[in-house]
């Protein structure tokens, strides 16, 4: 008994965050039933999205490689206390960036696919280092600054594929990339690419950055706390400017792999609020590389099981960004279900409980 | 087209008129936000609150046929928001700028939701009867004056009268420095008896009430119906008017008609200047580009309440 004990109390942030979740999914039923629809019809619906065959299910998985790096890209900011709310724009200049040199450059696909990867990469990059300046050397809140720099980068793009790149067909969109600069389908007759690779990558890249290196232990330490990390003669502001490019980085690579891997072009508005998602599903992961793994195919699967469900069920699509919005409020409000949690598993000896875990 | 004659075509009478007309919804937002600010509590929602005041308002015009009652109805939903607001932020103390974000994402995905199951469509709600205009006899022949403020909505007046009344609460009532001291020093507000958590709720429904109606504004006034997304950002343009103005009534106030200003000059330019000259997408982006030049060159490290942002901690009086 004090064995199972001491493991719920261990793990109690992910256990909360689980109940957290649930919740959420139970307020969520509660307003699809209020508003007359059937929410357990929903559910089936939903699942039967998601994972009722092999196109679907690896549809699920072809949304969670930009759902899983993008929101990386939040983690690596938030873990240096830097908000980056600014990732579906970054994420937009990313994709752009690279069809161009997708399409434009020539080259063999060894170096040309690595090469648009890149450019993306350092679009979005470059892009996140304007809120960065904002906030290391001008005191600007970088959820305002990330949030308004999402408009300029929605418009520039949506000028360039309607107005300067020449257009093909009747969606605005830029040409196809060449063959070289396309991730390989993985399993024929499915969306299933190799951009999975790329995203197990950037999992192991982030988790080795952030726990095995003094730079990311830095960087974590900022995140903690500042005025102890000054002390510490960390250089904060650096590590919050090498922490915003970083996450517009990854921001970036999430919109070039779903160039590369899924539409081929930059397609006008293609991006289905990976952007916004992104936040949900670095915050349900704990801020932690895998627990995003795990979160970004909750979300996957809700993305995918969401669009069976708004044809079949008469459900609006905007059901996703409500989920969200719910999701993060109530991992916001966790504290309030910690205080519970620990009386539940505690009982009345928490000193007692505390000494244990201590041990 | 030569640039006098361009000039001359972008810096009209309209140009003002306009200005007033699209500042209102940012004002009433700024404003309120300003009184949320005071009191130590950063609603980063805002434009969520508006969405659904918005929202509330066309509905509330739509159902029962008088604009006034969807008016109140967004005033009164903005305050609702703002009460699951303050419960998170305020009295479970969680991080406020991640409660305002929830919110806002809880409101963008909300109120195209409902709008979806309300009237079997997105996009667009259908037309819906807006406020009555006010025209004053006496400005008709006042130059300038007369065709700025003649004819514009009803609620333009009282708004723009805002600023006075927030500096008579703030600076010359008791619960004014009340309101400044749950910003400033909590603690010490708690020692002479006060609760500060209670005036944080206060300061913070009323401002959601106020950015309710400002978008309620834009639905039943400015334009005749509710669109998804119609607010655009407006909310936050008003939260960087507030750090723009320092958090004072007036600065405030001013900011707000300036991010107007510049909005209603955005539109004069897109249509004024050829889109083969400059295009479209470029004036599009000038009022969130603006802003960010002005928060860049003109923060002020003092602007703001001393305890934003932080959660009231009784224990640790």
């Amino acid at each position: 008994m004090h064995r199972i004990r001491k493991f719920f109390l261990k793990q109690q942030p992910v256990f909360i965050t689980i109940i957290a979740v649930l919740l959420a999914f139970v307020i969520v039923g509660l307003i699809l039933a209020a508003t007359g629809r059937n929410p357990f019809n929903a559910v089936y619906f939903f699942v039967r999205g998601a994972f009722g065959n092999m196109f679907n299910t690896t549809d699920t998985i072809s949304r969670v490689i930009p759902l899983t790096i993008a929101g990386i890209a939040f983690l690596v900011g938030a873990q240096s206390s830097v908000f980056n709310v600014g990732i579906e724009g970054q994420l937009l200049l990313g994709a752009m960036a690279s069809a161009v040199v997708g399409y434009i450059v020539k080259l063999p696909a060894y170096i040309h696919l690595p090469l648009m990867l890149l450019a993306g990469a350092l679009a979005g990059g470059l892009y996140a280092l304007i809120p960065a300046w904002l906030k290391t050397k001008r005191k600007v809140n970088e959820i305002l600054s990330t949030i308004m720099l999402n408009y300029p980068a929605t418009y520039f793009t949506h000028f360039l594929v309607l107005k300067v790149i020449p257009i093909e067909g009747v969606v605005p969109a830029t040409p196809f990339i060449e063959e070289t600069a396309r991730l390989p389908i993985l399993i024929e007759g499915t969306q299933l690419h190799a951009g999975v690779f790329v995203m197990i990558m950037v999992v192991i890249f982030a988790y080795y950055l952030l726990y095995k290196t003094s730079l990311g232990y830095e960087m974590r330490a900022v995140g903690y706390n500042k005025t102890a990390a000054r002390f510490h003669g960390i250089p904060v502001e650096k590590r919050m400017n090498f922490a915003f490019f970083l996450s517009g980085m990854m921001a970036g690579l999430a919109g070039a792999v779903e160039v590369a891997g899924v539409h081929y072009r930059f397609l006008d508005q293609f991006s289905p609020g990976y952007g916004f998602d992104s936040i949900t599903v670095a915050l349900v992961g704990l801020l932690n590389p895998f627990g995003v793994v795990i979160s970004a195919t909750l979300f996957g699967a809700l993305k995918t099981g969401i669009l069976e469900m708004s044809v079949y069920s008469g459900i609006p699509r905007q059901l996703t960004t409500l989920i969200n919005g719910i999701v993060v409020l109530c991992v916001a409000a966790k504290d309030m279900l910690g205080g519970w949690y620990a009386r539940i598993f505690r009982g009345k000896d928490t000193y007692e409980a505390q000494k244990e875990i201590s041990q | 087209m030569n640039w006098t004659e361009a000039l001359k075509a972008i810096f009209t009478l309209t140009l003002l008129t306009s200005t007033v007309r699209v500042s209102i919804s940012i004002v009433l937002a700024g404003m309120g936000e300003m009184l949320t600010e005071r009191s130590g509590v950063l609603n980063i929602g805002v434009e969520g609150t508006m969405l659904v005041g918005a929202l509330a308002g066309a509905l509330g015009s739509y159902f029962s046929g008088s604009p006034w009652i969807g008016l109140l109805a967004a005033g009164l939903s903005g305050m609702l928001i703002g009460l699951l607001f303050s419960f998170i932020a305020i009295s479970l103390r969680s991080n406020q700028s991640i409660t305002g974000l929830a919110i806002y994402l809880l409101c963008v995905g909300l109120t195209g939701y409902l709008l979806q199951i309300i009237f079997e469509h997105g996009g667009n709600s259908p037309m819906v009867d807006t406020l009555p205009t006010l025209h004053m006899k006496f400005l008709e022949n006042v130059p300038v004056l007369g065709p700025i403020f003649n004819d514009q909505s009803i609620i333009t007046i009282p708004v723009l009268l805002l600023p006075v009344l927030f500096y008579i609460i703030f600076y010359r009532t008791p619960w004014g420095s009340w309101l400044r001291a749950a910003g400033e020093n909590p603690k010490a507000l708690a020692v002479v008896g006060k609760n500060p958590v209670r005036i944080r709720y206060v300061a913070t429904l009323c401002g959601s009430f106020l950015a309710g109606i400002g978008g309620a504004y834009l639905s039943i006034s400015q334009t005749s119906l509710f669109s998804e997304n119609m607010v655009a950002g407006r909310g936050f343009i008003a939260l960087s008017a507030v750090i723009f103005g320092g958090v004072q009534p007036f600065g405030v106030f001013l900011a707000c008609i300036f991010f107007g200003f510049m909005d209603a000059l955005q539109k004069t330019l897109q249509t004024v200047i050829p889109d083969t000259l400059i295009p479209r997408e470029l004036f599009m982006s000038l009022p969130y580009v603006l802003t960010l030049l002005v928060l860049a060159g003109f923060i002020k490290k003092s602007g703001g309440p001393a305890d934003i942002g932080n959660p009231y901690l009784k224990e640790s009086r």
